[in-house]
């Protein structure tokens, strides 16, 4: 049940009676970056905090004994270990803070902690919302859409500016201003700012990669990943939204009508935002549907990339699991079109880019054999499941068509003789061609 | 650089007694700590320092194996490149040029978090950073921003006069020129 607390950070300093003063549970969904606030400053200062389990969006926060204790239904709230409670991420994060993080003593730096504490609210969340919620398909499209990206733009170049002569935002040490903006501004470092779009904000990016990787931080974010690609927009996930709400709530049909009348319409709407963010866990990993078996990938790739291929190829016999895996062979349809190597080699690394959300559960050895205007690719693979794994996700869809698909008996001598060759590169083409080059997908 | 002064100072950063640091007869900086033991050479002096210290920075200095061998390399240059190069004219303004360009994206030198490749840099370049005038600083606002904010660490200015880098305004000119 403890499982989730925040470990003590050992150096850092903190009175005893801070320790029993920051102890308590806070409610969220998951992957929620007002949580985010609470649990870094908590990794800081040391207090315990215990994330509830079985929280569930919309139920949890709407149900009797949680609007009692917070009438808002808003998450995240805290509740402290004596029976106190608290709304509103910054003051959750306040308290779990320490001095250092709060400012220190001189009521001028605190100031200037708020100050960016409530830039974060009013400047960088209302633009980043109204630019990566249409494109998480929670909310509809902007008309005006060049106005949304050139808000953010306003906001991200004023930080731009500022971090160029300072190292944190404020003092020469991490506060709760850098946890706090650095927060608000991960969705749109995860959905938007590609590298070329991020290109411009050198300074911002150097103060964020390296709050990112602060230990404390990262005990937190545990996979992180900046964008590679931005989300573009699309209506049809809007629509699937709308319908999916309207089917899983039909007693709440009402209600969103009559907010939609009030005036405090921007609120209800951030907030039925929020709440999507909570119903679609964004990383979700197609493979989750699959029984996790006892086949480990990351102990796997360790074994090969360490070891001797005569150690690791054992290994892999030895733990592969048949049941809930499966291998495959893959062969280029077009091999007659293949011309120079290296141009080849980029089409298979080019796919293994295209293909970066499978590799948590998924490994390949690609080979490509022979040389320039002779050559031919080829891949054993393995993944999680029975079935061809790319069409588990859209995304995975755009190269393995060019390959016919063989799924090999993981039993046979053949498959093994097959697998040694690949996960060595070593030996021939089925037409003799000689071992060119390889790549590992892992 | 690799002065019997450097040393001290870099033992008070790290908050531990500095034990007798003199020249031997080989013009070699040693140190003489606890029970008599003797250590020669800047970067292994550094090193013992380290393993004594319970301090941020020293901690840092030794999180894994790569790290402490960045940090090794880093006071290695400081030694042989950094110290020597910037009493050179022209060394020394490819040494600025240099080190401003690792700023743009780099907050510390090793890793995420301040460590002994910092200070043994921040020490062997600071004659230098003092002699620039406001005007130079302008070209390098990044290392500048680097400089500046280690000096404010009470633990590694030790007292001296603080240099001051908030002459440096003209940069909300013409922003985007200085990389």
């Amino acid at each position: 049940m403890y499982s989730a607390m925040a470990t003590l950070i050992s150096s850092s300093s903190f009175s005893p009676a801070e320790i029993t003063m920051s102890t308590g549970t806070l409610y969220t969904y998951p992957e929620n970056f007002r949580a985010y606030k609470a649990l870094i400053a908590a990794q800081y200062s040391g207090a315990k905090v215990k994330v509830a389990d079985n929280f569930l969006f919309g139920k949890t926060n709407k149900s009797e004994p949680f609007l009692k204790k917070f009438p808002s239904g808003k998450v995240p709230a805290f509740e402290t270990a004596d029976g106190k409670y608290l709304t509103e991420s910054n003051a959750i994060a306040f308290f779990l803070a320490n001095e250092e993080l709060r400012g220190g003593k001189c009521p001028f730096v605190q100031a200037q902690v708020q100050q960016w504490a409530s830039f974060a609210d009013t400047e960088i969340l209302p633009a980043s919302c109204a630019l990566v919620f249409p494109l998480l398909g929670i909310l509809p499209q902007e008309k005006n859409v060049a106005k949304v990206k050139q808000d953010v733009e306003v906001v991200l170049q004023q930080l731009n500016k500022k971090l160029l002569d300072v190292t944190y935002l404020v003092g020469e040490r991490i506060t709760l201003a850098d946890i706090i903006v650095f927060c608000t501004l991960l969705h749109l470092y995860e959905n938007v700012l590609e590298p070329n779009a991020r290109r411009d904000y050198v300074n911002l990016n150097r103060w964020f990669l390296t709050i990112l990787n602060q230990p404390q931080v990262k005990a937190v974010l545990k996979d992180f990943k900046l964008c590679e690609k931005a989300l573009v927009y699309d209506p049809k996930k809007y629509a699937e939204f709308v319908a999916k709400n309207q089917n899983q709530k039909p007693k709440e049909e009402k209600k969103p009508k009559e907010k939609k009348e009030a005036p405090k319409k921007e609120v209800e709407e951030l907030d039925a935002a929020d709440e999507a963010l909570a119903l679609e866990p964004k990383s979700k990993d197609p493979f989750d549907a699959m029984p996790k078996g006892t086949f480990n990938f990351d102990d796997f790739k360790r074994v090969y990339s360490n070891e001797d291929e005569a150690k690791s190829i054992p290994y892999f016999f030895e733990k592969f699991d048949a049941e809930n895996y499966s291998i495959w062979f893959g062969e280029y349809k077009y091999n007659n079109e293949l011309s120079k190597v290296f141009m080849s080699c980029n089409l298979i690394t080019g796919m293994f880019q295209r293909l970066d959300k499978m590799r948590k559960q998924a490994f390949a050895s690609v080979c490509l054999f022979g040389d320039d205007n002779n050559s031919t690719i080829s891949g054993v693979w393995v993944w999680r499941g029975q079935d061809l794994a790319f069409t588990l996700s859209p995304d995975w869809q755009i190269d393995y068509e060019v390959y016919d698909w063989k799924k090999l008996d993981a039993k046979s001598e053949e498959t093994k003789k097959l697998v040694t060759q690949y996960f060595s590169w070593t030996g021939t083409d089925k037409d003799g061609r000689k071992f060119n080059q390889g790549k590992i997908f892992k | 650089m690799c002065d019997v002064a450097t040393v001290q100072k870099i033992a008070n950063c790290l908050g531990v007694a500095p034990g007798k640091i003199q020249l031997n007869e080989e013009q070699v900086v040693t140190r003489t700590g606890a029970q008599n033991k003797t250590v020669s050479g800047f970067a292994t002096i550094l090193e013992s320092l380290a393993r004594e210290s319970k301090s941020e920075t020293a901690q840092n200095s030794i999180v894994t194996k790569e790290v402490q061998a960045q940090v090794y390399q880093w006071i290695e240059f400081a030694v042989l490149y950094v110290a020597p190069g910037s009493k050179d004219k022209h060394v020394s303004k490819q040494l600025l040029a240099d080190f401003n360009k690792l700023f743009i994206s780099k907050s510390y030198l090793v890793g995420h978090f301040i460590t002994l490749a910092d200070l043994a840099v921040y020490y062997a370049i600071s004659e230098l950073v003092k002699s620039l005038s406001p005007l130079d600083k302008e070209n390098y606002l990044n290392l500048s921003r680097w400089f500046d904010h280690l000096q404010q660490r009470p633990e590694i200015h030790q007292g001296e006069p603080m240099l001051n880098f908030t002459t440096i305004y003209l940069h909300n000119w013409a922003t985007g020129t200085h990389i």
